[in-house]
């Protein structure tokens, strides 16, 4: 089949990685083939089913589990599609909590009982000895949680990684265009300011434009996140390190070389403008509240992008004629991913979608997911 | 029977006003609105970019609700933020209600009294029916009804902690010396028992939103508030029996032999 993918984020370019594995001739349509217009690019990637459930629902635990799984057997391909190792940890996370929003962390702890009650080995509460040995640099902490089963990925080895398997299996990129549309079976697009642009025809069109597809879509939004990185000599951290807080959840995630991802505000805003001052306050005394030495860590980055969301926060394919509108992976892009990805393949082979992604056709409410039927 | 309460001019029948924060998802805040019976909810713009429009996605989930929408100002710190932004919201959401917040301690979300009057003074002005999130101060009280607030909105405990009503007897006061004032308990509720507890004492309603958002099951948190004020309502209606330091038996003790008694 002929297919072409508006929008070559975390999604666009796993979905045109598979497809071309497939068989499929896959175009994709991005401004920059790199992705650093897209939100999974600056995001964290950690893969954290037990703190997300907890934070959002049990709906995300068993699929991000899977996603783990998922993750290691696809970087494995990956890895000789594109001659690139993306760096992947399993090591577990650690959250903590400063004195006052101890009962945060008490409070999670708890619901996390209940929730994960099926999973054996889902989580430990270390004392002070317990959390120094495991993470020395989280000193100024007297007790935490491990949640061993959690991990992360560096997302721009993937991205990079994926763009090269997509050019070494024949996918044809379509990049410094903009999207003006993207309809059944067609995608418009052209230089930047050059009005309408012109269309091309395909058997099938996958719109995984996140929140570039707002304004095609029902019941959804975009949540905005702001994001850090910095480099940080002085502090070692092994595993990525959640601190409660009455507002948000802030984590901190290494990278290689020591470099640290801190994230990340959650805003009902659709602004995609620079981060705020407010922001960064909040951000940066999260990270100084951790370990002092991150004091002298050099900020590298401070982005803002916008979650794309349905009005569940769960990932949707919305089916039209000679199009899937495939979107919502909200805070979840990493966790939900895999099983996003999935739901489309196996649409295309006339299998239904798989939890927790659900499946509407256009002008229709979400309902029980049906076959495809790609109209050639 | 009915048993409506007003304010600025409208008649209201619930006395559960909930805000629209820090649900897990917009459609679960969607549900506890409904299951909560509100009818005014609450709106936070402060952070969203109102100017740009930042937030209009999540206004049209509120807007959906059909419900009277009460703006508040969230965030502000002092009386010129919160008067810049109580009318950027008056723009955008075209209503003159304002819930008036101005925080004068960052970690504890307390209000700070003086921004709070200057801010109203200048609102009610400018023509705006202003709710004013305050202590339970009945000097400061006093004040905000003589710059023209025809609501209060006393807290109950600092927002966010659930601690229930820390000051029962400011309360009492401010429900005994200024008795036709609508007097809404907001914030620092964390059950049903604590809102019932506030209708008890004769308090015209009750404003939360953390203890509904952030249950494990909103939906039902915001059903059990629901009946919780509802409780307190009727208890505060039918008269509550006094206290007495001694066993009273229900029973009639007459011609029970005296041994037994």
């Amino acid at each position: 089949m002929d297919i072409a993918i508006a929008g070559a984020g975390l999604c666009g370019r796993l979905l045109g990685w598979q497809l071309l594995r497939a068989g499929h001739r896959v175009t994709l349509y991005d401004r920059d083939a790199a992705g650093a217009a897209s939100a999974g690019y600056i995001a964290a990637a950690m893969l954290a089913p037990f703190s997300e459930a907890v934070s959002v629902g049990p709906e995300v635990l068993e699929p991000g589990l899977a996603a783990q799984q998922q993750w290691a057997d696809w970087l494995q391909v990956l890895a000789a599609d594109s001659g690139v190792e993306v760096p992947f940890e399993r090591n577990g996370s650690v959250l903590v909590a400063h004195g006052s929003d101890r009962s945060e962390l008490h409070w999670f702890y708890r619901r996390l009982q209940v929730m994960a009650a099926l999973q054996p080995g889902h989580s430990e509460w270390l004392d002070r000895q317990r959390l120094a040995a495991l993470e020395p640099d989280l000193q100024e902490f007297a007790e935490g949680v491990l949640l061993p089963r959690e991990g992360w990925l560096d997302n721009r080895a993937l991205y990079r990684a994926l763009r090269l398997a997509i050019d070494a299996l024949g996918g044809v990129w379509r990049c410094g265009e903009t999207i003006s549309s993207v309809e059944p079976g067609l995608v418009r697009s052209g230089a930047a300011g050059a009005g309408q642009g012109s269309a091309q025809h395909f058997e099938l069109v996958l719109d995984c434009r996140g929140f570039g597809a707002r304004d095609q879509l029902a019941n959804f939004r975009g949540v905005r996140g702001e994001v850090l990185r910095v480099r940080a000599p002085e502090v070692r951290l092994s595993r990525p390190v959640r601190l409660m807080h009455p507002r948000y959840q802030l984590y901190v995630v290494p990278r290689a070389e020591q470099v640290y991802v801190i994230g990340a505000t959650e805003i009902e805003s659709e602004s995609l403008g620079p981060v705020t001052v407010r922001s960064t306050l909040e951000l940066l005394s999260a990270l100084y509240a951790i370990n002092r030495g991150f004091a002298e860590a050099e900020v590298l980055e401070a982005r803002a992008h916008c979650r794309p969301a349905f009005a569940d926060n769960l990932p949707r394919i919305v089916q039209g004629d000679r199009l899937l509108r495939v979107n919502g992976l909200y805070r979840h892009g990493f966790l939900l991913a895999p099983a996003l990805v999935q739901s489309v393949l196996s649409l295309l082979d006339g299998g239904v979608t798989c939890a927790p992604v659900k499946f509407e056709h256009c002008n229709q409410s979400a309902g029980a997911a049906r076959p495809l039927e790609v109209k050639a | 029977m009915s048993d409506s309460w007003s304010a600025y001019g409208v008649t209201l029948h619930s006395r559960f006003l909930l805000g629209t924060a820090l649900y897990p998802s917009p459609q679960v805040m969607q549900a506890a609105v409904q299951a909560s019976g509100a009818e005014i909810v609450t709106v936070a713009l402060r952070r969203q970019s109102p100017a740009a429009g930042g937030g209009r996605s999540i206004w049209e989930f509120i807007r959906g609700l059909g419900k009277i929408l009460l703006p508040n100002t969230a965030g502000c710190h002092s009386a010129k933020e919160a008067v810049t932004l109580a009318q950027m919201s008056r723009e955008i959401f075209q209503t003159n209600w304002i819930k008036l917040e101005v925080i004068g301690d960052d970690y504890n979300l307390q209000p700070d009294p003086f921004e709070l009057l200057s801010a109203a003074q200048q609102l009610v002005a400018e023509g705006f029916a202003v709710f004013p999130y305050c202590t339970d101060d009945l000097v400061l009280c006093q004040r905000l009804l003589d710059v023209g607030c025809e609501v209060l909105m006393p807290w109950g405990a600092p927002i966010g902690t659930g601690k229930g009503l820390l000051n029962p007897y400011a309360l009492q006061t401010l429900r005994a010396r200024l008795p036709a004032v609508p007097l809404i308990v907001d914030a620092g509720l964390g059950l049903p028992s604590h809102a019932c507890a506030a209708m008890e004492l004769g308090c015209s309603g009750v404003l939360l939103n953390t203890a509904v958002a952030k249950a494990a099951d909103p939906v039902a948190m915001a059903r059990g508030f629901r009946l919780g004020v509802e409780a307190g309502r009727a208890a505060w209606l039918a008269g509550a029996m006094p206290e007495r330091q001694t066993a009273a038996p229900s029973t009639p003790v007459v011609g029970t032999p005296f041994w037994q008694q």
